[in-house]
């Protein structure tokens, strides 16, 4: 049987379809489990994070879109906003900015799914390609849910800089992993 | 005409736009290439994460406080929904233990012993929802948690719920399992680990339909993911 797509199943959902939920919620479960722990910390508020973007979903708060982009990229999208709403609300204490910057882990986990350990690795070696500078502001920016005005804070520089630099950071990402990808990833 | 340009991405990003400028931004994405690729490449930051194991009852309590809100929220009028305010983080719920209602409910229709009693104390319509038999679990030796179990037919198909509490913390790769014993043939249905208050749920769709089991038994496993039991017995009876 030919596997449905994320939009197929998307749709079916705004349909009231509780298969094609669970059939989505089982597609992201470990992906946004472990996207989610790595931005809170905390197995109890990433499974908050986690039933608040599926309510959402259910009840089609959020609406996707298929000519904006990819249904994950969406969805990720969706759960990092939720997430950094907790982290908000909640002024949960901010990281330590010498820890911050150690972005990529040098462990070497134990991955299950290859697709994860193949986007994985691509991505983590786009993000080497990045200066140390430009890796802390995607991870303030990106994982540790920040406000530009506390990374201008933290950093002590001002805050148009800030959005400027993680703009360049952004892209400059994107050129790095377009270039992985057309040549592919393990060439060097 | 509008004023949003590239230079509102990262505040799209970071999600804080209002609702207009969020439209206005993306229609500007329909238009910007680089932009796109942008947003596009940012999705796949999530892949950084090292995995993380999920609980093993999370989708369960998930998937039944999701469906659950739908519920509550069909019994509002419409006009009262408010369209687009934000989803509030539902801490307390979380907490409660999601079968805690439903377990009641069947609770009280083994009480009434009667089927009819259901669909009168029920906004359901009538079969779609049926509990059949609920069972107390016996704690075995120095065991202290206790354990409920209850059968559900729901549309056509049979559902085990079991809820447990008082339940000492386990170690990081252990699992309570459940399981339906027919002539000391056991299948596993469903599993769970306890909350830090000691509480655990599960919920398993069985592929049969088949009521004609003589025990259901919950074991403490070494991992999850066993088809057959390698651990001992902590509560169980007879069904």
């Amino acid at each position: 049987m030919e596997k449905s797509t994320d939009t197929s199943l998307y749709l079916r959902v705004s349909e009231q379809d509780k298969a094609a939920l669970e059939e989505l919620y089982d597609r992201y479960e470990k992906i946004l489990f472990s996207f989610l722990y790595k931005m809170l910390e905390d197995r109890g508020l990433a499974e908050e994070v986690l039933q608040e973007v599926f309510i959402k979903i259910w009840r089609g708060k959020g609406v996707y879109d298929e000519s904006k982009g990819k249904f994950s990229s969406w969805l990720f999208r969706m759960a990092q906003n939720t997430a950094i709403d907790l982290i908000r609300k909640q002024k949960k204490p901010t990281v330590p900015i010498e820890e911050a910057s150690q972005m990529v882990s040098n462990d070497e986990p134990v991955v299950e799914q290859v697709v994860w350990q193949e986007k994985k690795t691509q991505i983590e070696m786009a993000v080497q390609h990045l200066s140390a500078e430009q890796q802390k502001m995607i991870d303030l920016f990106y994982f540790k849910g920040h406000t530009h005005e506390t990374i201008a804070d933290m950093c002590d520089i001002p805050l148009g800089t800030v959005k400027s630099r993680i703009r360049l950071a952004l892209k400059k990402l994107k050129i790095s992993l377009h270039g992985l990808q057309e040549r592919g990833a393990y060439d060097d | 005409m509008t004023n949003i340009d590239c230079d509102y991405l990262v505040d799209y990003l970071n999600g804080t736009l209002s609702e207009k400028e969020n439209k206005e931004f993306e229609q500007h994405l329909m238009t910007c290439s680089e932009c796109q690729e942008i947003v596009e490449a940012t999705g796949q930051l999530p892949y950084l994460a090292d995995p993380v194991e999920p609980p093993t009852d999370m989708k369960a309590r998930i998937l039944s406080n999701v469906f659950d809100e739908t519920v509550e929220q069909n019994d509002q009028p419409k006009a009262l929904k408010p369209a687009m305010s934000p989803i509030p983080i539902h801490k307390k719920r979380r907490k409660e233990n999601v079968w805690k209602p439903l377990l009641a409910a069947v609770l009280l229709m083994s009480l009434l012993g009667n089927g009819y009693a259901f669909y009168q104390l029920s906004d359901q319509p009538a079969g779609t929802e049926t509990a059949i038999q609920s069972i107390e679990l016996q704690p075995n030796e120095a065991f202290t948690g206790t354990a409920t179990a209850a059968m559900i037919e729901e549309e056509g198909l049979l559902n085990l719920v079991v809820q447990a509490d008082q339940l000492a913390e386990l170690e990081a790769s252990q699992v309570y399992q459940v399981w339906l014993i027919k002539d000391g043939k056991p299948i596993p249905a469903g599993a769970f680990s306890p909350n830090p208050n000691g509480e655990g749920a599960s919920y398993y769709q069985l592929e049969t339909t088949s009521k004609e089991w003589d025990t259901i038994a919950i074991t403490l496993e070494p991992k999850t993911g066993n088809e057959l039991p390698e651990g001992q017995i902590v509560l169980s009876s007879e069904i």
